[in-house]
């Protein structure tokens, strides 16, 4: 797997989790800035201009998760980083695989390129942020 | 009771329907008035009415039909049945179509006023203790989350470490603690399990699990089923298909995702219970009313005096001695509590060394919501 070094945003409260994907990525070459939840991930992304993010979707902050994702793919505060391939993580599987389907239909919320739940394995996390970047 | 309360008044004696209509529209009600049972049930539909009186002799539909049809519309509706021919017989009668009183004629303004104002009063509360039940449900289910991801949140983190460090990137680890490590992850992985299986569980008893009821056509959803367990069965050196072939188009009513839940957890435990070369056979069978799923495996079967006792939360027949019990022991409690929820039954069958078949019936769906089968043939 010959992973072209890339600069990926980690949006995540847990400081365990940000650290153990840290070490993942970094194990690729890839470069890692953090965030500690949507609210702060707001002003990273446009400040580091990431070329991936990886946005972790909490119970307390389930909406707000969602409505960054969709605030980058359609507000024009974000045209810049409009791009930017995000996945969603989470430790509660119904949320990361969408069960709640706030993207579905009447709810009209922007989907993430990919989910993932947690723990993440490190090397489906790698061929995912591969997939995502090679597009 | 705020807003304007809305009285729909059914009833063939047009000075009967203006006469009610001006007494209720002096205590602040708006009314609305019908001279037949079908008009009756249509403006009813309409206007969503909080009350609603019914005269019982009419020509064409009877007092008492538009009571049973008004029930479909608004199981909250109160009804109060007015009539001429007032006998015990026709009040009983009208009480058990769900009237919420009984007015015999004539009556008085102030009878009528009485009686509407109590059965608004009742309306009122049963809206009243409907919210405060669904939002105790709500708080309820928002409390069961909230544990489990509370739960979740930190062994997930630990779960994340335990893979960084196995995967090599956190520098070299020695066979011993590599070991070690992995074998606390599988720990974890049944903590993990658990209290997933705890959350279905308290879900289950909620109601909450059964969300929606739809038509599942059961031979797609157990394909589909038999599709993901297949390598799980191929690593176990056991045969997993269906035996004759099945029925298609037998659908039941209920929630797809508990019914895949328990279907899951059936062959889970046919592959886990089997012995190597052995086979896992489904079927599912038109029983008239019901639908009947076999989950039939060759494996080391159960002994009859476990037999009641399978279904018990946390329950496991111990393999063999030192052989370590997968799973949480609920998956049959789940499984049972969903067949449960459905209304439908779980039976077993086994013997010793020979197999065992789980027989699921559950009922049919009505014939009138055909599923949209999306079968890949």
């Amino acid at each position: 797997m010959s992973a072209t070094p890339a600069k990926i945003l980690v949006i995540d409260d847990d400081p365990d989790f940000r650290e153990a994907v840290t070490a993942i990525l970094a194990s690729a070459g890839h470069a890692v800035a953090a965030a500690t939840g949507p609210e702060d991930g707001r002003a990273k992304i446009l400040a580091e201009r990431p070329d991936l993010v990886l946005l972790d979707i909490m119970m307390d902050s389930l909406f707000d998760g969602y409505a960054l994702c969709h605030a980058i793919k359609t507000a024009k505060e974000f045209e810049s980083v409009r791009e930017t391939p995000i996945i969603f993580v989470s430790a509660v599987k119904d949320i990361a695989g969408s069960r709640f389907g706030f993207h579905e239909g009447a709810e009209g919320l922007s989907a993430p390129d990919d989910y993932l739940d947690k723990p993440v394995k490190p090397a489906d996390l790698l061929a995912r942020i591969e997939r995502l970047l090679g597009k | 009771m705020n807003p304007q309360p809305v009285i729909l008044i059914i009833d063939d004696e047009e000075s009967m329907r203006d006469a009610c209509a001006q007494i209720l529209v002096k205590i602040g009600c708006r009314v609305e008035t019908a001279p037949d049972g079908e008009t009756g049930l249509r403006k009813a539909l309409e206007i969503r009415p909080d009350a609603v009186i019914v005269d019982l002799k009419m020509p064409g539909k009877s007092g008492l039909e538009v009571l049973d049809e008004l029930r479909l519309i608004d199981p909250a509706v109160v009804a109060v049945v007015i009539t001429g021919y007032a006998t015990v017989d026709a009040a009983v009668e009208a009480m058990k179509r769900g009237a919420y009183d009984f007015l015999p004629k004539p009556f008085t303004p102030e009878e009528l006023r009485l009686i509407i104002a109590r059965a608004l009063e009742r309306r009122f509360l049963a809206r009243e203790a409907e919210t405060l039940r669904r939002e105790k449900k709500l708080l309820e289910d928002n409390i069961i989350t909230m544990v489990s991801h509370q739960l979740r949140g930190p062994l997930t983190a630990i779960q994340q470490y335990f893979e960084v460090i196995l995967a090599g990137m956190a520098g070299t680890v020695d066979d011993k603690p590599r070991e070690m490590i992995r074998k606390a992850g599988e720990r974890l992985n049944g903590l993990m399990s658990l209290i997933n299986d705890w959350l279905d569980l308290a879900r289950i008893d909620k109601g909450a699990l059964i969300d929606r009821l739809r038509p599942v056509e059961l031979r797609a959803v157990i394909e589909k089923l038999i599709g993901f367990l297949a390598p799980a069965a191929l690593e176990s050196g056991v045969a997993l298909g269906w035996g004759t072939p099945p029925q298609a188009g037998l659908a039941v009513l209920g929630d797809e995702a508990a019914l895949e839940q328990v279907f899951t957890n059936l062959l889970h435990n046919a592959i886990v219970y089997n012995k190597p070369g052995g086979r896992i056979e489904v079927g599912i069978r038109d029983e008239g009313n019901d639908v009947a799923v076999e989950v039939g495996d060759t494996g080391i079967g159960i002994a009859t005096e476990h037999l009641p006792l399978i279904f018990d939360q946390f329950y496991r027949v111990r393999r063999s001695e030192g052989a370590k019990t997968k799973g949480s022991g609920l998956g049959l409690s789940i499984a049972r509590k969903i067949v449960e929820a459905h209304n439908g039954r779980i039976e077993v069958a086994s013997e010793v060394g020979a197999g065992t078949v789980f027989t699921v019936r559950l009922p049919k769906a009505p014939a009138e919501n055909p599923p949209t089968e999306d079968s890949s043939e």
